[in-house]
C-alpha cells in the first residue's frame, strides 16, 4: 500500500518539515540531485503551505515518496485545540489523569500552575470491573456502567474516546469490550484503547499516553485526509510517510490512528539523517547539535543507531538541565528520539539579573521584534546580534541578503545594555554571552552522553540548524571534541533528514520476570508475539521478509530497583536471551552508572520492547551532495579571543573543494554560517560535508 | 587571585550547579528503593572546604541546609584525620543529622595537598533497622528505639572500604541489599563531583576554584539581599498546630512562628513553640531551617541558587529542647509532620506581613502509610506510600488539585505496581467532593486512596495529621475539610484516629481521606463560572454550592440560578458574620464548637 518506501521505482522523493515560520521541502532525484525550496508555514491549514511549495518545486516528474514531519500534533496540544475528548477508566480512578504522578517542574513557586486535564472531570467516565495483575479477572466487567458511558458521551458530543483499565496490559479482554461496545454504539467517535498503544504496566503513564493519542487523533486524520488530498490534486499519488518521535516512518494511515507518536516529528527527522550520515562516514559515536532560533536541541547516535528515550513530555517548554524535574508538559510514555532542548538559540535575549550576573535565555526576541539588528524595535542584545557584534555573521544580511542586519544597532545594545553595566569592552561583553551560551548548549550535549556514561571526547559532532555551525566548534573545542562535521544544507537539515529514515513500528510489552527464576515459555510467547506483529505490520507497509529488520531489546533492573535500564539483545531465542540477559545488564549498568552490583544481586526483566524496521531497496543517502556557490565578500574583519581583531577570510563550501584551509576562516552559506576558529581546520568531505579538525583546548 | 570577572564567573556558576544537578541524576538513576525515586527523598550538593553550601541539586527542599550541618559536624570529628580516598558519613540526628533514614555521605575532594572541597549526598533510606519496618514509626519514645545511629564515621579509610561499619550496617537493617545498593549510588554521585570538581581545578586551578565558589555564595547572597530589600519591613507571628504526637493522644503541639524582617536580613523565630514530645516528630535545628528557607524562598521574586549566601540572609531561631530543636533522647523518625506544619506556621507568619503573596494552608503535608506483612508463599512485604497533593487557594488563583506539596517535591505510586508488588488491591484514588476550602480562589481538593488486604494479615501502620486543626483559609476563605481514617467504608464503617498502628487481616478495607486545602478570600465573591465549572465537575456538590458558595444550581450537569443565587448569596452575607483572616473552622458553623484543650482560640494569636 504505501509503494514507496519498498520498492525502487526512480522517481523524485521529496522531504516536507513544517517549523512555526517556515516549511522546508528538500526532494532528492534517483540521480541524486538535490533542490530545495523553503515556504512561509500556513498555520490554519498547513497543507496548503506544502501544496504551494511542491507547486515551485516540481516539473513533471513522478514522485515516489512524500516524506512529512509535522507539529501538527504538539501544536494542537499546546493551543488547546485537540479533540472534545472523553475517558472511560476503571471504578475508583477518574482522578488519575489529574492527579498525574504529583510531581511538579519547579520549586518554590508558588505561581505554579498544571496543564489543564485534556479531559474535563465530567468526561472521565468510570465502569466497575476488575483484572489482577496476572491477568485473572477478580471481577466482571459492569454492562450498566459501559451503557452509561455510551450515553453520555452521545450526550456530550465528544470526537474521541481513550479508554485505559487497570491491568490491561495484562489481559485486554475488559478493555477490548468496552472499546468494542462504543465503537459498535457510536459510529464516528474515534476509540483508542491503551493496550492497543501502550501495553505496559503504572496506569498513569498509559492512561496519559491514550487521552493524548484520543486527543489528537480526529486533528491529525483530518489534517492527513486534507494532504492527501492536495497531493492526489497534484497528481502525487505515492504513499504519504510521516516521521514519528522515535524516528521511523509510518504510513499516514498508522500515523492517524496512532498520533501520539508524531508529536515530536521534525526534531527526530534531523537525528535520524545524522544517524545515516554517521554510519556512512564511519563514526562510531555522533553528537547531534541543532540549533535555531530559540533553542538548541542535542541528541546522541550510536553505531548508526539514534539514542532513544523510553518516555517524553509535550508541550512542557524549555527546561534547561532540569531533566529531574518534570510535569510541566504532558506525559508520553512511547519511545522517542532523546534530545535534550536548552533555551539558547539565535534569539536568545542576553540580559543582566538582579545582581548584575550576565545571563543568556530563556527568553527569544522571537521573529518580531527579533534581535536588535534586525532594526524590529527590538532593543535587547541578543546571541544573533554578539555574532554580528564580533564579525562572524555577514552585515550584508542573512539567507543571502533577504534580511538586513544592522550592525551599528547590534553594537548599540551589546555596548548599552552588557560591556557598559558589565565594565567590559564590546567585543568581551559579546564573546562572554557567545561563552555563556555555549555552556548552556553544552548542558544539553551533557545530558545526553556525559549523564549516559559515554565520553564525549570520542565522538564527533554533527552540527545543524541555522545556528549551529557558528557555535559548533567552539563548543567541540570546550568539550574535547576534535572532529565537527556540518552537512549539507545545515539550515534545512530536518527536511533532508527525512529522505535517509526508514519505516519502523516500535512496540513494547510488560513481562515481568526475575532471571533466577526463568520461565523460557512465558519469554518466548512474548518475544514471539512481539514479532509477529512486527512482521506483519511491515508486510502490511509493502516490505518483504528479506528487507524486515526486528531489532529486539529488554527493560531489566536489579530486583529492588525502581527503574529500567534498555538492553539490546541479540537474536529472538527464549533460551539465549536468558542465558545471556543478566550479563548484559551488568555491562550496561556499569557503563550508565559507573558500577554494576555483585554477580549475587538478582536481574529482573520488567518488559520487552521491538523495532521493526523496513529497509528499502535502494540506499536512501546518495553517494555525495554537491556544494553549491554562493556569493560571499572575500575577508571580513572578525573578532577571536586571546587574538583580538582578525581580517578574516570568508569563502562558500564549494571553495573547500579546492583543498583543506586553516582558520580563522567564515563560511559563509545561504542557510547558515560556519566558523572556523583559530586553531581549526575545515576540509570538505567527499560527500560534500564540511569537516573540522580541531585541537582540543 | 583577583576578583573572578563576570563571565567567567557565570561559567563557574552554571558548571558548578549542573554538576549538582548530575550528582542528583546519578542517586536517581542507580538508586534502589523507590522511596528514594519517587519521593526524591534525597538531595546532593558541593560544599566548600568549610562544609559552607555552594550548590545544591535539585531535589528535595526538605533538605535544604542539612548538608551544611551534618559536614560541619564531620569535620569538627576529624579535624586534619581526612586524607585523600576517605569518604566519611553519618546519620545521628543528635549529631548534626536529621533523622535515622537520612544516612549522610561525604567525600573530600583533594587540590594541591589541601581540601578543597566536599561532594555530598543525603539518601533517604529504605529501613535502617530499630522497632519497625521502615524505621519510621511516629510511636517510639526515645531514638534509641529508631534503628541503628551512626556518629561520623568513616565509610572508606585512604580508599578501602571499612569492612567492620559496613558489617555493622548490613546486620542491622532488614532489607540489607537495598541499603547497599542506596549506599552505593550515594559513593557514585560523589564520584561523578569529583570528577567533575577535578575538572573546574585543571581549568581555573585551585585558589581559582576557591574565589569562584566564594563568588558564587556571594552572588546567591547579593540576589536574595535584593529580594528581602523589595519587601516591606514588618514582624508578625502565626501559631499553627500538630493535633497530637500519638502518644499523648488529643495533646495538640504548638508551632510558633515569629518573622522579623528589616532590611536585607529576614529572622524566623521559633521560640514560643511546644516543648519537645515523647512522639516520634521533633525535629533537628535544621529541618526546621529547611521549612523556614522553603517559606522564605517562595516569597522572593528570584529563585536564586540554593547556597550559602542565601542562608546568611535568613536567621532561623529554634529553642533547643523544643519540638523544632529536639534534644537525646527525643524521637525524631516521623518528624516530617512537624517539618510540614513548620512550613505552614512559617507560611501562615509571611502571610500575615505579605498578604498578596502567599497561599492559604495547603493540605497540611504527607500522610505516610507503611503496610507490612507476609505473603501466602511466606515472603514478607513492606508497601510504604506517601500521599499528598492539595495546595492552599492563592491570593491571584485556586489552590492547585493534585500537585505535591511545596516542601517535597513527591511523586505518587503507581496503583498497578503496588498491586503487583504486594498483596493489596487499591479500591480508588480520587478527589474528595467539597472537600477544598471555600474561598474567591478555592483550596484544592483532598485526595483519598483505600486498600483491601489481601495476605491473612498484617501490620497497618498511618501517620496523618490535620484531623482536628484543619488546613487554615485566608482573607476570608474557609479551611480544608479534616483527613479521615476508616475501616471497611461502608455501613458498618469504624472511624480510626490519625495515627494508627492496627492489624489488618484478610478482606479489611482501609480509606484514607488528605486534608483538602484553605481556601482563600471570601467565597460569596467566588466567580459564578468558576463555581459552575466546579459543579460540572462533580467537585463541588450542589449542597456544597450552597452552603459554601450561596449558589443556588439544579439539574445535571447542573445549571447556576443566577437570580437565587443573589438572593442567597445577599442573605448569607447578612447572616454571616465576614469570614476571618485566618479560618480554622468551616465558614457555615454557626456556634463554634468547644474546640478542644490547647486548640487555636476563635482569634489566633496572629498579629498583623
Amino acid at each position: 500500500m504505501n509503494g514507496g518506501a519498498g520498492s525502487g521505482t526512480a522517481g523524485l522523493r521529496i522531504g516536507v518539515d513544517i517549523g512555526g515560520t517556515f516549511t522546508d521541502l528538500v526532494a532528492i532525484g534517483a540521480d541524486g540531485a538535490i533542490r530545495t525550496h523553503k515556504t512561509a508555514s500556513t498555520p490554519g491549514d498547513y497543507s496548503l503551505g506544502i501544496e504551494t511549495g511542491l507547486r515551485a518545486l516540481l516539473g513533471a516528474e513522478v514522485v515516489d515518496e512524500v516524506l512529512h514531519a509535522t507539529t501538527i500534533g504538539s501544536n494542537a496540544i499546546l493551543e488547546g485545540k485537540g479533540a472534545r475528548t472523553a475517558l472511560v477508566t476503571s471504578r475508583g480512578f477518574r482522578d488519575v489523569l489529574e492527579i498525574r504522578d504529583l510531581r511538579m517542574p519547579r520549586l518554590y513557586d508558588m505561581h505554579w500552575t498544571k496543564p489543564p486535564a485534556l479531559v474535563e472531570r465530567r468526561l472521565r467516565l468510570e465502569v466497575g470491573g476488575r483484572m489482577r495483575p496476572d491477568g485473572s479477572e477478580s471481577e466482571a466487567l459492569d454492562q450498566a456502567d459501559i451503557a452509561a458511558a455510551v450515553r453520555l458521551i452521545a450526550a456530550e458530543g465528544v470526537a474521541s474516546v481513550a479508554v485505559c483499565l487497570l491491568h490491561s496490559y495484562a489481559n485486554p479482554a475488559h478493555e477490548q469490550a468496552v472499546a468494542a461496545a462504543l465503537r459498535a454504539a457510536l459510529p464516528g467517535v474515534a476509540v483508542t484503547a491503551s493496550h492497543a498503544l501502550l501495553p505496559e504496566i503504572k496506569e498513569y503513564p498509559r492512561t496519559s499516553t491514550t487521552v493524548v493519542n484520543a486527543y489528537l487523533q480526529p486533528v491529525v486524520r483530518a489534517y492527513l485526509t486534507a494532504l492527501e488530498a492536495r497531493l492526489r490534486a497534484l497528481g502525487i499519488g505515492a504513499g504519504l510517510q510521516l516521521m514519528q518521535s522515535n524516528g521511523g516512518l509510518a504510513s499516514a494511515q498508522h500515523a492517524g490512528a496512532f498520533p501520539a507518536h508524531i508529536v515530536e516529528s521534525g526534531p527526530a527527522a534531523g537525528v535520524v539523517g545524522a544517524a545515516v550520515l554517521a554510519a556512512r562516514l564511519g563514526e562510531p559515536r555522533v553528537i547531534t547539535f541543532d540549533m535555531g532560533g530559540t533553542t538548541a536541541k542535542a541528541g546522541l547516535v550510536e553505531h548508526g543507531e539514534v539514542l532513544r528515550a523510553e518516555a517524553m513530555e509535550v508541550g512542557a517548554g524549555v527546561m534547561a538541565g532540569a531533566r529531574l524535574l518534570v510535569g510541566a508538559g504532558y506525559m508520553l510514555k512511547l519511545p522517542a528520539v532523546d534530545l535534550a532542548e536548552v533555551g539558547a538559540g539565535g534569539g536568545s535575549i542576553c540580559r543582566l539579573d538582579a545582581a548584575g550576573a550576565p545571563k543568556v535565555g530563556p527568553h527569544s526576541a522571537g521573529a518580531d521584534p527579533g534581535p536588535a539588528c534586525y532594526g524590529r524595535g527590538g532593543g535587547e542584545p541578543t546571541i544573533t546580534d554578539c555574532n554580528l557584534v564580533l564579525g562572524y555573521l555577514d552585515p550584508a544580511g542573512l539567507a543571502g541578503g533577504a534580511l538586513a542586519l544592522d550592525a551599528g544597532a547590534a553594537r548599540a545594545a551589546v555596548a548599552r545594555r552588557l560591556a557598559g553595566p558589565l565594565g567590559l569592552t564590546l567585543e568581551q561583553a559579546a564573546h562572554g554571552m557567545l561563552q555563556l551560551a555555549s555552556a548552556t548548549m553544552m548542558r544539553a550535549i551533557r545530558a545526553v552522553s556525559v549523564e549516559r556514561g559515554r565520553d564525549v571526547r570520542g565522538c564527533a559532532l554533527l552540527a545543524f540548524g541555522g545556528n549551529g555551525p557558528l557555535f559548533a566548534a567552539g563548543i567541540a573545542a570546550a568539550l574535547g571534541i576534535g572532529r565537527v562535521v556540518v552537512p549539507p544544507m545545515p539550515g534545512l537539515f530536518s527536511a533532508f533528514g527525512l529522505l535517509l529514515a526508514d519505516t519502523e513500528h516500535h512496540a513494547t510489552r510488560s513481562l515481568r520476570m526475575r532471571l533466577d527464576a526463568p520461565d523460557a515459555g512465558a519469554l518466548a510467547a512474548a518475544v514471539d508475539g512481539l514479532v509477529a506483529a512486527g512482521r506483519a505490520h511491515l508486510a502490511q507497509d509493502g516490505f518483504a521478509p528479506a528487507r524486515q529488520v526486528l531489532m529486539l531489546s529488554a527493560m531489566a533492573r536489579y530486583v529492588g530497583q525502581s527503574s529500567e535500564l534498555t538492553v539490546r539483545l541479540e537474536g529472538s531465542d527464549a533460551a539465549a536471551i536468558l542465558a545471556g540477559l543478566a550479563e548484559a545488564f551488568g555491562a550496561e549498568h556499569l557503563r550508565s552508572y559507573g558500577f554494576r552490583a555483585p554477580s549475587e544481586e538478582p536481574v529482573e526483566l520488567m518488559g520487552l520492547s521491538l523495532i521493526a524496521r523496513g529497509v528499502a531497496a535502494r540506499p536512501r543517502l546518495p553517494a555525495a551532495i554537491p556544494p553549491a556557490a554562493a556569493r560571499v565578500p572575500a575577508r571580513r574583519d572578525a573578532w577571536f579571543a586571546d587574538i583580538g581583531w582578525v581580517a578574516t577570510p570568508v569563502c562558500d563550501r564549494a571553495a573547500l573543494a579546492a583543498g583543506p584551509r586553516a582558520g580563522p576562516l567564515i563560511v559563509q552559506e545561504y542557510d547558515a554560517t560556519c566558523l572556523v576558529p583559530p586553531g581549526a581546520a575545515a576540509a570538505l568531505d567527499s560527500f560534500g560535508n564540511i569537516v573540522l579538525s580541531l585541537t582540543p583546548g | 587571585m583577583s576578583a573572578p570577572d563576570p563571565i567567567t564567573a557565570e561559567l563557574f556558576r552554571n558548571s558548578i550547579v549542573a554538576l549538582g544537578d548530575e550528582m542528583a541524576l546519578t542517586i536517581y538513576r542507580a538508586a534502589y528503593s523507590g522511596v528514594l525515586k519517587n519521593i526524591m527523598d534525597y538531595s546532593t550538593a558541593i560544599c566548600d572546604a568549610r562544609g559552607r553550601l555552594v550548590a545544591q541539586g535539585l531535589s528535595l527542599p526538605g533538605h535544604l541546609c542539612s548538608i551544611p550541618v551534618a559536614l560541619q559536624s564531620c569535620l569538627r570529628h576529624f579535624g586534619a584525620d581526612i586524607h585523600p580516598g576517605d569518604v566519611l558519613t553519618m546519620n545521628d540526628p543528635y549529631d548534626g543529622g536529621m533523622h535515622l533514614p537520612d544516612i549522610f555521605v561525604f567525600r573530600p575532594v583533594f587540590a594541591e595537598g589541601a581540601i578543597l572541597a566536599w561532594a555530598a549526598t543525603i539518601c533517604h533510606h529504605t529501613d535502617v533497622g530499630g522497632r519497625v519496618p521502615g524505621s519510621n514509626a511516629s510511636d517510639s519514645t526515645e531514638i534509641y528505639a529508631e534503628g541503628l545511629r551512626i556518629p561520623p564515621l568513616k565509610l572508606h579509610e585512604r580508599g578501602v572500604p571499612n569492612a567492620t561499619l559496613l558489617r555493622m550496617i548490613d546486620r542491622n537493617v532488614r532489607l540489607p541489599g537495598r541499603v547497599m545498593g542506596d549506599l552505593r549510588a550515594q559513593l557514585a554521585a560523589c564520584e561523578i563531583a569529583a570528577r567533575g570538581i577535578d575538572e573546574l581545578v585543571a581549568r581555573h586551578g585551585a585558589a581559582g576554584v576557591r574565589a569562584l565558589m566564594d563568588e558564587t555564595m556571594d552572588h546567591s547572597e547579593r540576589l536574595a539581599r535584593h529580594c528581602l530589600a523589595e519587601l516591606p519591613d514588618g514582624e508578625a507571628t502565626f501559631t499553627d498546630w500538630i493535633d497530637d504526637d500519638q502518644i499523648d493522644a488529643d495533646v495538640p503541639i504548638k508551632l510558633v512562628c515569629t518573622v522579623r524582617k528589616q532590611g536585607t536580613q529576614m529572622v524566623m523565630d521559633w521560640t514560643g513553640s511546644s516543648p519537645q514530645v515523647k512522639g516520634a516528630i521533633n525535629n533537628t535545628w535544621s529541618y526546621t531551617a529547611a521549612a523556614s528557607f522553603t517559606a522564605a524562598k517562595s516569597v522572593m521574586s528570584i529563585n536564586m541558587a540554593n547556597n550559602d549566601g542565601v542562608f546568611r540572609c535568613i536567621e532561623v531561631i529554634a529553642p533547643p529542647g523544643t519540638v523544632t530543636n529536639g534534644v537525646l533522647p527525643a524521637a525524631c523518625a516521623a518528624r516530617g509532620l512537624t517539618g510540614f506544619r513548620c512550613a505552614d506556621a512559617a507560611f501562615g507568619a509571611l502571610a500575615m506581613l505579605y498578604p498578596q503573596l502567599v497561599f492559604a494552608a495547603s493540605e497540611g503535608g504527607n500522610t505516610g502509610i507503611t503496610i507490612g506483612g507476609y505473603d501466602a508463599a511466606r515472603r514478607p512485604f513492606i508497601y510504604v506510600d506517601f500521599l499528598s497533593g492539595a495546595w492552599g487557594g492563592r491570593p491571584w488563583a485556586d489552590g492547585l488539585d493534585g500537585n505535591t506539596s511545596m516542601f517535597a517535591n513527591m511523586a505518587s505510586f503507581s496503583v498497578e505496581v503496588i498491586e503487583a508488588e504486594n498483596p493489596l488491591e487499591v479500591l480508588d484514588y480520587a478527589f474528595v467532593p467539597d472537600s477544598g476550602g471555600p474561598g474567591l480562589h478555592r483550596g484544592g481538593m483532598a485526595q483519598q486512596r483505600s486498600w483491601r488486604m489481601l495476605a491473612e494479615e498484617g501490620i497497618l501502620q498511618v501517620r496523618s495529621d490535620r484531623h482536628t486543626h484543619l488546613p487554615y483559609g485566608l482573607q476570608g476563605g474557609g479551611p480544608g475539610t479534616p483527613s479521615q481514617n476508616t475501616l471497611n467504608p461502608g455501613p458498618a464503617e469504624e472511624k480510626l484516629r490519625a495515627k494508627l498502628t492496627m492489624q489488618l487481616r484478610a478482606g479489611e478495607v482501609f480509606r484514607h481521606r488528605l486534608p483538602g486545602a484553605g481556601g482563600w478570600g471570601c467565597p460569596l465573591d467566588r466567580e459564578l463560572h468558576r463555581v459552575a465549572r466546579d459543579l460540572r465537575d462533580g467537585l463541588v456538590s450542589l449542597a456544597g454550592a450552597a452552603r459554601d458558595y450561596g449558589v443556588v444550581a439544579a439539574g445535571d450537569p447542573p445549571v447556576i440560578d443566577e437570580t437565587a443565587t443573589l438572593a442567597l448569596r445577599a442573605r448569607l452575607r447578612a447572616e454571616r458574620p465576614p469570614g476571618p483572616a485566618v479560618a480554622w473552622r468551616p465558614l457555615h458553623e454557626k456556634e463554634p464548637q468547644t474546640p478542644p484543650i490547647g486548640a487555636p482560640h476563635p482569634r489566633p494569636d496572629s498579629s498583623e
